[in-house]
This record gives C-alpha cells, sequence and structure tokens, in this order.
C-alpha cells in the first residue's frame, strides 16, 4: 500500500496542473478518511540521517519527543480525571485547600519538581552536552576544509587546497515557478552545479556571506549554520552514504530566500579526486582565457550566459530590474555612462566601479572575489550593449585583470 | 459614605506616583543611552 | 488646566466631561481607556489576521500564485509586529486598566493623563507601520518592512524605506507601552486600598506588575538596537557593519535582549488572569497564590539571562551554548509550578464549563505543547535541526496564539459582563471555542512536521514534499480566521445587550472587582472597599 502511494505521487508530479490540482484534492479528502495508508506519503520525522551528527540529532529528537509525550500524557490525564470527576453537575462540593499543609502533603508536592530536575539537566542534560561538544569540534581529524560563502540569492564553493571555485545558482525555470509549466521532481531544490564531496571523509566547512546573513542547512546532515557577513563560522560534516543531498537556505535573506537550495552530491574518493582534477583544469584554462583578447561576439555570449546566471534575480531577463530596491539596466545612466577614465583606471561609480565593488548598504554585492576575469568582462560588456543600451564599447578580460 | 481615599490622602498617593514614574523614565533613558554604546 | 489634583476625582469627572468622541479623545478614565486598547486589540488582530491569511493562501499549493515574494516577505514581518504590539500587548493593557483599579480598589490609574497620551500613541505607530503598503500602490517606495520582525542587520540596513516607517513606529509603540509601564507600576504601588498588602494583591496585577518591569528593562533596548540602525542606513555609523569594525550579530544579540523578555511580557498577564478564572469555574480559591508569585519572579529574572537561544546556530563560542541551554531549561521549573497550581485549582474544585473555563482548559492544554516543545528547543544539537524551520513557527504560535490570544479570550469571556453589565451569548461563545481549538490545531500541528521534514521558516514557495501539510495548515488557518468573526460578533451583541448580570457574575468569583455592580459605576470605590 505504501508503495502504491508513492506511485501515485510520482505520477502526480509530472501531470498538467489541472490533473495535478484534482488529484491533490483527492490525495487530502482521502486523508480525511483514510489516514494510515494515505500517511505514507507525510513524513513525521527528520529525514534520513547521513552523518554521525545527524544520527545523534536523530536520536536525541526522538528520545526527547517520547520524554516530553510522556509528561505531556501524564499531566493532563490527570487534569482530564480531574474534570470528570469534579464537576458541578455531578454534584461534587469543592474544596478549599489552598496549598500542602503537612510535611507528606508538601514531599508530594516537590516529587514532580524533582522529576523534572531530573529529565532537564540529567537525563536531557547530559547527551545534549556530549552533541555539542562533538559538533562543535571542527578541527580535530579533518581531512578536508570547503568553504561556503552566501550571497544575495546563491552559494559560493571553494575548495582552497585545490584552488577551485564555483557559484552553484537554482536551476528551476521560472515557468515551473509561475506555474506555467507543471514542477519537476525536485522542484525549488535543484541547482545548476551541486558541490561535490568525498563520503567518508570529514569535512570542515567554513562559512561567510557577502551581503546579509544567510544559513546553510542539508536536513539530511543534522547541521545548521549561519553564513555572517564580515566573519567565519564552521561547522563539520562527514557524509556515511554517497547520494544526492537537498537542503535550502534557512534565514531569511532577502526577496529570494526560497530559491537558493544547497545540493550536495556525496561520492566515493576516487570520484571526487577526479571531479576535483576536472574542475582545477577548467579552472586554468578559465584564467588563461583572461589573457587572450575576446572578440566582441564572444563577450556577448559568454556575457549573457552569466547574466541570466548571477544578475538576472535582480535586474530581470529584460534588464527592467525591479525598481526602487532593483534598479533598471536599460537606459540605466551609469551603464550608459564612460567605461573607464582617460588614464585608463577606474571611475568611482562607474559601470565597471558597480560590477566589482558592488554598493554598500544595497543588495548590490562586489563581485571582485566571486567572478573571473573573463566573467567580469563579459557581464559589462553585454550589459552595455544589450536591453536597448548601444555603447558600443567593449572591456577585455585582461584589462579586469590589470584594474583589480 | 466614607470615600475611598481621603482628599490629602490620594493626593500624596497620586504625587508618590509621579515620583516614581520620573524616576523610571530616568532608569528608562539610561538604559536606552547606555545600550547605545554596547560593544560586543 | 484641570485641576484634577485638587479636587475629588468624582467633581474633576463632571467638570471635564465631553459627550461625543471628544469623551474619547481627552478622556483620563481608566474604564474609558481601557475599552479602548480593548477595540484597537480586536481591530489590530484582525487587521494582522488578514495579512497572514494573505500568506496562507500563497502557501496553499506549491508555486507563485498570488504575490511576489517580496510582498509575501513584508506580510509576514508586519503580520508579526501588528499581532505583537497592536493585537496581543494592547489587549494586555486594556485588561490592566480596566481590571487593576478594581481590583485593588483604587478610584483610577495613578496617572491618568499619561494613560491617555500611551493610549492614543498607538493608533499613529500602527498607521505608520502599513503606509508603506498604502504608499507602494501609488508607487511611492517598495512597500513595508520585508526583513521578518526582527529586522536583523543587514538585510534591514538594505532595505527599503519601509524599514524606516517600522523604525519609527517601533520607537513609538515602546514609548506607548513604556508610559502603560510606568502607570501600572506606580498604580500598584501607590494605589492599593488599605489592606491590600502586596502578598494579597491578586495574581493578574502580580502578574503585570513583572510584565510592566521587563519592559521597563527590555525596551529601551530594543530601542536603543533599533536607533543604532537608523543611524547605521543614513548617517554612515558602522554598528552592524564587518567592514567598518561592527558585527550583524551584535544586532541579534540586542534584539533578543528585548525579544526573549517579550514573550514573557505577552505571556504573563495570561497566567496572572487564568488562575482566577480557573478559581471562579472551579468555585474553589487559587492553589499556591504565594508559589505563583515568586513564579513570576523568576520566570522574569531567568527571562533576561536566556535570550540567545533564539540565535544558537549563528556561530556563538560552545561555552555560551551550554549555559544558554542550561539557563533556558531552567525556566521549566517555575513554568511547572505553574501548571502544578493550575490543576491543582481545578483538583476537587466543583467544576461548570462555561465559555471561559472552556478557554482556559485549552489554553493550558495547548499552552503545555508550546512549554514541552520549548523545552526541546532548548537543546542545542537537536535546535540545530529545529531552527528557522517551520518547528519553530508552530512551537512560538502554540506560545502566542494559544498561550497569548488564547489567554486573552478567557480574559475577555470571563469579564465581559462585568465591563458590559450583560451576559454574552454562551452558545456562540463554546461554538468560538471549539472552532478555534480545532482550526488552531489543524493549522499549526502540521507545521511541527514539515519543519522536521526540513522546510525552512519565511519562504514564499517549497519543495513539492511539503505539499500535503501545507495546504492543510491553509485550510485550517482560513477556518481559524473566519471563526473570529464568531467572537467579534459576539462581542458586538454582548456590548448592546442581552440578559442583565449582577456584581458577581459567575457563582464562584472572588475579589473585590466582582463587589461593584455590572457594569461598575463611572467612577468606582467611592466607598472604601473592605479586603478580606
Amino acid at each position: 500500500m505504501a508503495s502504491c502511494t508513492d506511485d501515485t505521487r510520482t505520477t502526480k508530479l509530472v501531470e498538467p496542473k489541472p490533473g495535478r490540482k484534482l488529484h491533490r484534492k483527492l490525495l487530502f479528502l482521502s486523508g480525511l478518511t483514510l489516514p494510515l495508508p494515505v500517511l505514507a506519503g507525510y513524513s513525521f520525522n527528520f529525514p534520513e540521517p547521513v552523518t554521525p551528527i545527524a544520527r545523534e540529532t536523530l536520536h536525541i529528537h526522538n528520545e526527547f519527543m517520547l520524554v516530553i509525550t510522556v509528561l505531556f500524557v501524564v499531566v493532563f490525564a490527570i487534569m482530564i480525571y480531574s474534570m470528570i470527576r469534579h464537576r458541578k453537575s455531578t454534584g461534587h462540593a469543592a474544596a478549599r485547600f489552598t496549598g500542602p499543609t503537612s510535611a507528606l502533603q508538601w514531599f508530594w508536592t516537590l516529587i514532580p519538581f524533582a522529576i523534572l530536575l531530573f529529565i532537564d539537566f540529567i537525563l536531557m542534560g547530559i547527551p545534549a552536552v556530549k552533541a555539542i561538544v562533538n559538533m562543535e569540534d571542527t578541527k580535530t581529524g579533518t581531512d578536508i576544509v570547503l568553504k561556503v560563502t552566501g550571497m544575495q540569492w546563491k552559494w559560493q564553493y571553494e575548495y582552497p587546497e585545490a584552488g577551485v571555485k564555483f557559484i552553484s545558482v537554482l536551476a528551476t525555470p521560472r515557468e515551473q515557478i509561475a506555474n506555467a509549466e507543471p514542477k519537476g521532481e525536485h522542484y525549488l531544490l535543484e541547482v545548476d552545479k551541486p558541490v561535490v564531496l568525498p563520503v567518508g571523509k570529514k569535512i570542515r566547512v567554513l562559512l561567510t556571506s557577502l551581503d546579509v546573513i544567510h544559513t546553510w542547512w542539508v536536513p539530511q546532515f543534522g547541521v545548521k549554520r549561519d553564513a555572517v557577513p564580515g566573519f567565519l563560522r564552521e561547522t563539520w560534516l562527514l557524509i556515511e552514504k554517497p547520494g544526492i543531498y537537498r537542503g535550502q537556505c534557512a534565514e531569511l535573506c532577502g526577496k529570494d530566500h526560497g530559491f537558493m537550495p544547497v545540493v550536495v552530491r556525496a561520492v566515493p574518493e576516487p570520484e571526487y579526486l577526479a571531479w576535483l582534477e576536472t574542475q582545477k583544469a577548467e579552472a586554468k584554462a578559465a584564467a588563461g582565457g583572461a589573457d587572450r583578447t575576446w572578440s566582441t561576439e564572444e563577450l556577448m555570449a559568454k556575457g549573457k550566459e552569466v547574466y541570466d546566471k548571477i544578475c538576472v534575480a535582480c535586474h530581470q531577463p529584460n534588464g527592467q530590474g525591479l525598481p526602487p530596491t532593483f534598479p533598471a539596466l536599460a537606459g540605466s545612466k551609469l551603464v550608459n555612462g564612460p567605461l573607464l577614465g582617460a588614464d585608463g583606471k577606474i571611475i568611482p561609480d562607474s559601470h565597471v566601479d558597480r560590477v566589482l565593488n558592488g554598493k554598500a548598504g544595497t543588495a548590490m554585492q562586489a563581485f571582485r572575489n566571486s567572478l573571473s576575469d573573463v566573467e567580469i568582462a563579459s557581464i559589462i560588456t553585454y550589459e552595455r550593449n544589450s536591453f536597448g543600451n548601444r555603447k558600443g564599447d567593449m572591456i577585455q578580460p585582461a584589462q579586469i585583470k590589470a584594474l583589480r | 459614605m466614607k470615600p475611598a481615599f481621603s482628599d490629602a490622602d490620594l493626593e500624596r498617593r497620586r504625587a508618590a506616583s509621579r515620583r516614581l514614574g520620573w524616576l523610571l523614565a530616568a532608569v528608562v533613558l539610561a538604559i536606552y543611552i547606555a545600550g547605545l554604546f554596547v560593544k560586543r | 488646566m484641570s485641576t484634577a489634583t485638587t479636587t475629588h476625582p468624582a467633581e474633576h469627572a463632571v467638570a471635564d466631561y465631553h459627550g461625543g468622541w471628544l469623551r474619547w479623545i481627552t478622556t483620563t478614565n481608566h474604564k474609558d481607556i481601557g475599552t479602548m486598547y480593548m477595540t484597537f486589540a480586536l481591530v489590530m488582530f484582525f487587521v494582522g489576521g488578514l495579512m497572514i491569511l494573505g500568506v496562507r493562501a500563497e502557501l496553499f499549493q506549491p508555486g507563485l500564485q498570488l504575490m511576489k515574494p517580496e510582498f509575501f516577505n513584508q506580510l509576514i514581518g508586519v503580520h508579526a509586529l501588528i499581532m505583537i504590539f497592536g493585537a496581543l500587548m494592547p489587549a494586555a493593557t486594556g485588561f490592566a486598566n480596566w481590571m487593576i483599579p478594581l481590583m485593588i480598589g483604587a478610584p483610577d490609574m495613578a496617572l491618568p493623563r499619561l494613560n491617555n497620551w500611551g493610549f492614543w500613541l498607538l493608533p499613529p505607530a500602527a498607521f505608520l507601520l502599513t503606509l508603506p503598503f498604502t504608499l507602494a500602490l501609488f508607487g511611492i517606495g517598495d512597500g513595508a518592512l520585508a526583513t521578518g520582525w526582527t529586522f536583523y542587520a543587514p538585510l534591514s540596513v538594505q532595505g527599503g524605506m519601509g524599514v524606516d516607517f517600522a523604525i519609527l513606529a517601533v520607537h513609538i509603540l515602546g514609548i506607548s507601552s513604556i508610559m502603560g509601564s510606568i502607570n501600572i507600576i506606580v498604580t500598584i504601588f501607590n494605589m492599593r486600598a488599605p489592606g491590600m498588602t502586596m502578598m494579597k494583591l491578586p495574581l493578574f496585577a502580580w502578574g503585570w506588575l513583572i510584565t510592566a518591569f521587563l519592559l521597563i528593562a527590555t525596551l529601551p533596548v530594543l530601542a536603543g538596537a533599533v536607533t543604532m540602525l537608523l543611524t547605521d542606513r543614513h548617517f554612515g555609523t558602522h554598528f552592524f557593519d564587518a567592514a567598518g569594525g561592527g558585527d550583524p550579530i551584535l544586532f541579534q544579540h540586542l534584539f533578543w535582549f528585548f525579544g526573549h523578555p517579550e514573550v514573557y511580557i505577552l505571556l504573563l498577564p495570561v497566567w496572572g488572569l487564568i488562575p482566577h478564572v480557573l478559581s471562579t469555574f472551579s468555585r474553589k480559591p487559587i492553589y499556591g497564590h504565594t508559589a505563583q508569585i515568586y513564579s513570576f519572579i523568576a520566570i522574569g529574572l531567568l527571562s533576561v539571562v536566556v535570550w540567545a537561544h533564539h540565535i544558537l546556530t549563528s556561530g556563538l563560542p560552545l561555552p555560551a551554548l551550554i549555559y544558554f541551554m542550561f539557563s533556558t531549561m531552567a525556566i521549566s521549573l517555575p513554568l511547572a509550578v505553574l501548571f502544578f497550581c493550575w490543576i491543582a485549582t481545578m483538583w476537587k474544585g466543583a467544576m461548570s464549563f462555561e465559555t471561559p473555563m472552556l478557554f482556559a482548559i485549552g489554553f493550558i492544554v495547548l499552552f503545555g505543547i508550546a512549554g514541552l516543545t520549548g523545552l526541546v528547543l532548548a537543546d542545542v544539537a537537536a535546535d540545530a535541526q529545529y531552527h528557522h524551520s517551520y518547528f519553530v513557527v508552530a512551537h512560538f504560535h502554540y506560545a502566542l496564539f494559544a498561550g497569548g490570544i488564547m489567554g486573552v479570550m478567557t480574559g475577555v469571556y470571563f469579564w465581559l459582563p462585568k465591563w458590559t453589565g450583560h451576559m454574552y451569548s454562551e452558545k456562540l461563545g463554546k461554538l468560538h471555542f471549539w472552532l478555534t481549538v480545532l482550526s488552531f490545531n489543524l493549522t499549526f500541528m502540521p507545521q511541527f512536521f514539515l519543519g522536521l521534514a526540513g522546510m525552512p521558516r519565511r519562504i514564499p514557495d517549497y519543495a513539492l514534499q511539503f505539499a500535503e501539510f501545507n495546504a492543510i495548515s491553509s485550510i485550517g488557518a482560513f477556518i481559524l480566521g473566519f471563526s473570529q468573526l464568531i467572537f467579534a460578533w459576539n462581542i458586538w451583541s454582548c456590548v448592546r445587550g442581552g440578559p442583565k448580570v449582577d456584581g458577581r457574575v459567575w457563582e464562584g468569583a472572588e475579589g473585590l472587582e466582582w463587589e461593584l455592580s455590572s457594569p461598575p459605576p463611572h467612577h468606582s470605590w467611592e466607598t472604601q472597599p473592605v479586603v478580606k
């Protein structure tokens, strides 16, 4: 029966909208009448843990839920007993006591509090302290460091030892979010480039942010840590099982807070090392790109690709932005202003300055450290020659490299 | 009929209330200003 | 200038009495001001409720159907501010204004004109808070505060002018609450009838006394934090900007230094009134009056030293994590004393189950869920999973709706006959209770499971695995919202008329307030009450 319900769920997801809607209604109605079989599609606890921390957290959670359920049942059973027995309508006469009077009564009164003290500080407290100490131990026996940088509304992953870094953004098409297309199986939990990590290795995760506070969270890892701009935070993972694990940003970070998922692909170590090598090669090729001269067509094509990934959330596909918070690029004074000063330097508050250094106090972040020379040059060139902007000029990756 | 408080008594209580009220307001202001100098 | 300080209150009132709407603007009478507070709270309850129904409608199905994420973010934050500062706090202050002078045998609040001022700051503040919505309709600005009610920097530093409006509104609301608190403290200290010692003081007044002290200790900190935010936004300071030597987490510490006591600020008046209701309908004196007073004090003291349990994932040092975990767990002890006393008050009584009693029992059970889930949330290890998720949303709605709002409803049904002299419709009251309790659980119980499954808070759209519970939750929210119309109708008809009640109203009612007629005369306690 359980597998049958699972089947309905998967088919439901790929069906066109009206049918899906009906299906959900039916599912919901049947949920009211036939709770048990349908409940197989509902989740009542943490997802399957895949790290030691997540397993410990699940264990602690289950234990605590049991404890508080027992407390709840016992306390309210007493209350309900009283509500049934001590009613005016059954002729019960009210007592007049207002507190314990004898030593024996005091003893019985204090017993529940002694039990609670034991539950709080011994039964729950001791395993909790052990778990926290373990959770905070990011430095013992670390094999790999992964640096995670949150930015509105994407994650950048960096492997400092290998010199590899890349940005990972939501891959769900806008049409699905706008209900114009059926939603895929991993709706809102899919990215263009997942972060790849080896299984069985202790990974120290360093977190920071470029703009506002974000929170990196993968439920199956059992860790959640804020990425605070200007500070480094840390946590650790040891993934025990290969697979694809999905999570989301958990701290409200602006308009697309709900649209910056975390996707981790955990693979055996050899596969991870091979992947890392291809990344290194790609990074090298990209860095080499900065030294050659690019044609306008190349820059425009690359620029569109990067714009649609990095800039589009705020400035929109048509460059109209979402004023007043996110200004339009089409017809913008800044974009249509001079490219560089006569001395070849950056003009303050110019287009190049804005893309490299951002604007403090706004959502416009500095892309100096998150994008490559080629990407920055191509974005600037693209923006100056799109959305009705007709500057006709371009900037070379080599120039950006020199300006840094 | 004996009123709840005599006029003199009521006036005394109101005056004490005003004094305590100003004192509490001063405490509020002090906490507010001290708050601006908090460093972590 | 009136001569209020030297004349007898009754004469003063005759001289100052205005008919029509001027009466309400110029009134210094605690009952009039209490009524205005209650009315304002009810209106704001519906305003905040409408906002969240918009949110729940958007969350009914995955995908964006009704609104853009920017607008969604505005609705959730303003909903919280309206419900906390516009509905719950004014309702509690309304109770205090109406009942504390009656309970302690005072002719009025000690500082009546301050009282009037405290109320009349509220409507402009609520107007300022919601004005950016209207302005945005006319193309001015980008709408209201979109940072959630917590204003976390640097998101709030980068936000639009809605943040400035909210900062201004919070300052005004804060001043209003401070004035109300000062008035309540001085009234309790100076205006008690002869024989009313502090230990005989009714629990409702005690709960409010602790609340008032908490407000005085913590609201200036919130005001300081949002002032610093304002200067960071406009005057080039760097309190919360790491690039200028500041720290975004400092804001969170300051905010929650206010924010956690705020939870008890909202709940202590309710914890104060629940024993009165239980005792009345069990026809038995309150159990553990003194123990409850000491618990209130203990909770008040503990509440200002546990704030960082709201930011356990922000990267606090290990000793801080352990300290905040254990200090938070310690709150469960005085809270358990309260639960014990509530149930012991009912034990061996002669109970009947009128609407206020039903709400009080509903409050105890559902608030029990809030307390117990709060205990597990304190555990740092498990909190890593619960934090920022719907588990937290469910937890604090059990605390603030079932604990706060249902507590206020208990008080309204309990005291409305005293205020109006009429009995409300018991039938509609019971219907309101059952609809509220069932739809409340239908709304928020699924949110616990959503949080456990990994759904973060404050997202306008969600992955497909969360669809079923969200649909159930939205249906529950709409039933819950529309059930409140019964409440409003019941209050309205009770104010307009209904069966007359005597001074005591309820068979088991004890306390000074029940010795006056219902409704009490415009000037209570013309004769000195006898305190038993």
